[in-house]
């Protein structure tokens, strides 16, 4: 069954000059996934030894998606067994049905989040404002783009299209806002402390903490939850109840798969060993010990991940979210993530996005936002056949006539007069006829047939030599020379 | 016996760009290497096949496969590519294509498999020319004390699709041409084949970028040119340089091999080039 995700109404046009036109946000982009990049590049190259780490965690990872019904129900048995409740979620809409009746059973009036992706695709904290639930992102990127009223745009470092100036911005309103001291400066330092400051009450106060989750280990029921501040350790211990909102896919089968697996987001992601808290979640809070919560639900969120087992897509179920393929990809460093119009934008969004829906959104991902230049596949450290799979997902979009139809007839022309030498040489004939017309006109864009219009907007349209090399190749044998 | 191989030239250095092939034969020839040139070639169906149109791209192929099978009395002559990018798309997309495409085409498991077999043989002989002369042809005709500093565009295919790749820069340096690539020259130039008609907006944007860090070497190291194994890349880049007035040269490297064979690699000559020379 197709899933669904939220998308931006606004059409492609649009969003990509929106984009353009951010100056501010196309450097930081730009500065940051480079900065990513080296590092990831770096900490490979000085442990040799992790890739034979990574090539048994890519082979275990294909085994749990491959075997993910018997995985999930193992999975399941375990958590039940320590006390927690889990669920199945076909759609987005039924996970966020479920987690707003865990809510509304337990008279929640302000929730805690880590960071979660999932929740993002489900559109989770619309729901709870609708419900009068107040939310609170904890992960420092997610609440700055939550006061900022954005969407993550990247799926590892949400802000990342934020500089600290605006950051600065954002907190002294903030502040004005809720009339407290603001932050000192816009140094990182000061930033840091003004928000954590400001959670810290929150965390305090809240009913209920939201998480995701990186892995779920079949074997034992466990949740893992990697972060880089800490959070998810308050989100998962100070709130009565806990409910963990995971896609399925998130699957691992035991401990020593988690175990090559564990450093591959850290390592590809930011280029380190590992995150600096690794939190594991197992039973709700058991009787007499002091911490953690009375209540655990586990949400396994299926959304369209299911329907790709036993497709040729089926390795995009792999990803680990790392977000190296977004951090490589040349046009999502032009862009950034909000051009893409989908919560998961880069390579793997383009290819997940019309995937996870069955193409009911943003059909045009594929070819508009990938040049094929294959970066992707040499960063994904999950081996995720990304530019075979965009090729791929082109071809659908054609056979469902979603595309532009001018862009058909000109390449199945096309492959009518190249099939064959005598089309072929037809071909050259008739584009040196319409040279002649056309002249050397500047800007003779709006004359040249079909799709190749799109090339004289921006550049000088190349001329047809006045003799081929077959011309001439043809030429220099019967002058025998 | 001298050593024979046979020329793809590539539908663009055909078309846009002959001067580039032509002195790719001399270079071959200057070295005692016997070119063939099966003239019924056309075009590796690349445009068509990253375009999502599979079987368009596999009536290319076909006919490239059958051209190539039939040119040489062995067919085991070596078949060079004037393009890092098309070679590229014939030994990794081929096998799987005509496989693929026979069976959508109703013909029978057998017969798929075949197709599959012949274009493995053609996968196995394609090498793209610069990597070929590399590996084959001795390091320069004569010994050189030239050095002339160009811009160097490897192409995103010829960089991660052709193993060996890195070594091309090499190559060109020992002839001479000092061969430097710009800042961030890992990243795509935006052509994309008929992404740069489709999506001419981003494709434009990309290429400004890597245009900004190649003036940066023609300020810092007074490169003289713009060169690269692809003209794909070579063009979409040369006609944004056009529409901008900038006159920096480009051109293909078997262009810039031949000046240094011929012990002509001077700026001069490299302007030359760019007026419609060669022949």
């Amino acid at each position: 069954m197709a899933g669904q995700l939220p998308f931006d109404e606004r059409p492609w046009p649009e969003r990509r000059d929106a984009a353009l036109q951010n100056q501010t946000m196309r450097h930081t982009i730009g500065f940051v996934t480079r900065r990513f990049t080296l590092v990831k590049q770096e900490v490979y190259r000085a442990n040799p030894d992790i890739e034979a780490s990574r090539t048994v965690a890519v082979g275990q990872k294909r085994k749990a998606i491959h075997d993910l019904p018997e995985l999930l129900e193992r999975f399941r048995t375990q958590v039940e067994e320590h006390g927690g409740h889990t669920y199945l979620a076909a759609r987005a809409e039924d996970a966020v049905d479920i987690a707003l009746n865990i809510a509304r059973t337990n008279q929640v009036k302000s929730v805690i989040k880590s960071k979660s992706m999932v929740t993002e695709e489900i559109e989770l904290n619309q729901a709870f404002g609708k419900e009068g639930i107040a939310v609170r992102e904890t992960d420092l990127g997610e609440y700055i783009i939550q006061l900022a009223h954005e969407k993550p745009s990247h799926i590892l470092a949400p802000a990342v299209h934020r500089n600290r100036h605006q950051v600065a911005d954002l907190f002294q309103e903030d502040a004005a806002q809720k009339k407290i001291a603001p932050p000192h400066s816009d140094d990182i330092e000061d930033l840091t402390r003004y928000a954590r400051e400001r959670l810290r009450q929150e965390f305090l106060q809240a009913d209920m903490g939201v998480t995701g989750g990186n892995f779920l280990v079949a074997e034992t029921g466990t949740l893992v939850l990697i972060t880089n501040e800490g959070n998810a350790d308050m989100v998962t211990s100070l709130p009565p109840v806990l409910v963990s909102i995971v896609g399925v896919e998130k699957m691992v089968e035991n401990w020593t798969s988690l175990q090559e697996i564990i450093q591959q987001p850290a390592m590809s992601g930011i280029g380190r060993h590992l995150s600096s808290y690794t939190t594991m979640i197992h039973a709700p809070k058991s009787s007499g010990s002091a911490e953690g919560p009375e209540q655990w639900h586990v949400i396994l969120v299926d959304n369209g991940r299911m329907a790709l087992r036993g497709t040729k897509f089926e390795d995009v179920l792999s990803c680990i979210r790392c977000g190296a393929c977004l951090n490589v990809c040349p046009v999502f460093r032009e862009v950034g993530g909000h051009a893409y119009g989908s919560v998961y934008p880069g390579p793997i969004g383009i290819v997940e996005t019309p995937l996870l829906t069955d193409f009911q959104i943003l059909p045009e991902l594929p070819s508009k936002l990938c040049t094929l230049c294959h970066a992707c596949q040499e960063a994904c450290p999950m081996d995720i056949s990304l530019p075979q799979h965009i090729v791929s997902l082109r071809h659908i979009v054609i056979k469902r006539h979603l595309n532009s139809g001018m862009v058909g007839w000109t390449l199945k022309t096309w492959a009518r007069f190249w099939g064959t030498a005598s089309g072929y040489r037809r071909s050259i004939s008739l584009a040196r006829v319409m040279q002649r017309f056309y002249g050397k006109r500047r800007n003779a864009s709006g004359l040249i047939p079909g799709m190749f219009a799109g090339w004289g907007q921006t550049r000088e349209i190349p001329q047809v030599a006045p003799q081929t090399f077959h011309e001439w190749w043809q030429d220099r044998n019967q002058k025998g020379e | 016996m001298p050593i024979t191989v046979q020329l793809f030239v590539t539908c663009l250095a055909d078309m846009i760009r002959p001067q580039a092939a032509i002195a790719a034969v001399h270079v071959l020839e200057n070295r005692g290497i016997q070119v063939e040139f099966p003239e019924r070639q056309t075009c590796c169906g690349q445009f068509s096949y990253n375009a999502g149109y599979q079987h368009e791209a596999a009536v290319m192929a076909r006919n490239f496969v059958q051209v190539f099978e039939s040119g040489s009395p062995e067919d085991s002559a070596d078949i060079v590519a004037l393009s890092g990018s098309c070679a590229a798309m014939v030994i990794n997309t081929y096998p799987q294509l005509l496989y693929e495409d026979a069976l959508q085409q109703r013909k029978s498991e057998t017969e798929a498999r075949e197709w599959k077999k012949r274009a493995e043989k053609i996968a196995h002989r394609v090498q793209e020319w610069s990597m070929w002369l590399d590996r084959h042809g001795e390091a320069s005709l004569a010994p050189t004390d030239m050095s002339l500093p160009v811009v160097y565009h490897l192409g995103c295919h010829m960089r991660r699709l052709l193993p060996g790749s890195e070594r091309a820069e090499e190559f060109l340096k020992d002839k001479g041409i000092d061969a430097r690539e710009p800042e961030n020259a890992e990243e795509c130039c935006g052509f994309g084949g008929t992404y740069s008609f489709t999506e001419p907006v981003l494709s434009t944007a990309l290429a400004d970028d890597k245009l900004a860090n190649i003036q940066r070497v023609v300020d810092d190291a007074q490169a003289v040119c713009l060169t690269s194994a692809d003209l794909g890349c070579l063009l979409h880049l040369e006609g944004r340089l056009r529409r901008q007035k900038s006159s920096l040269p480009v051109c293909h490297v078997a262009e810039l091999v031949e000046l240094a064979d011929q012990k002509k690699l001077t700026p001069a000559y490299v302007q030359e080039l760019v007026r419609g020379g060669g022949e």
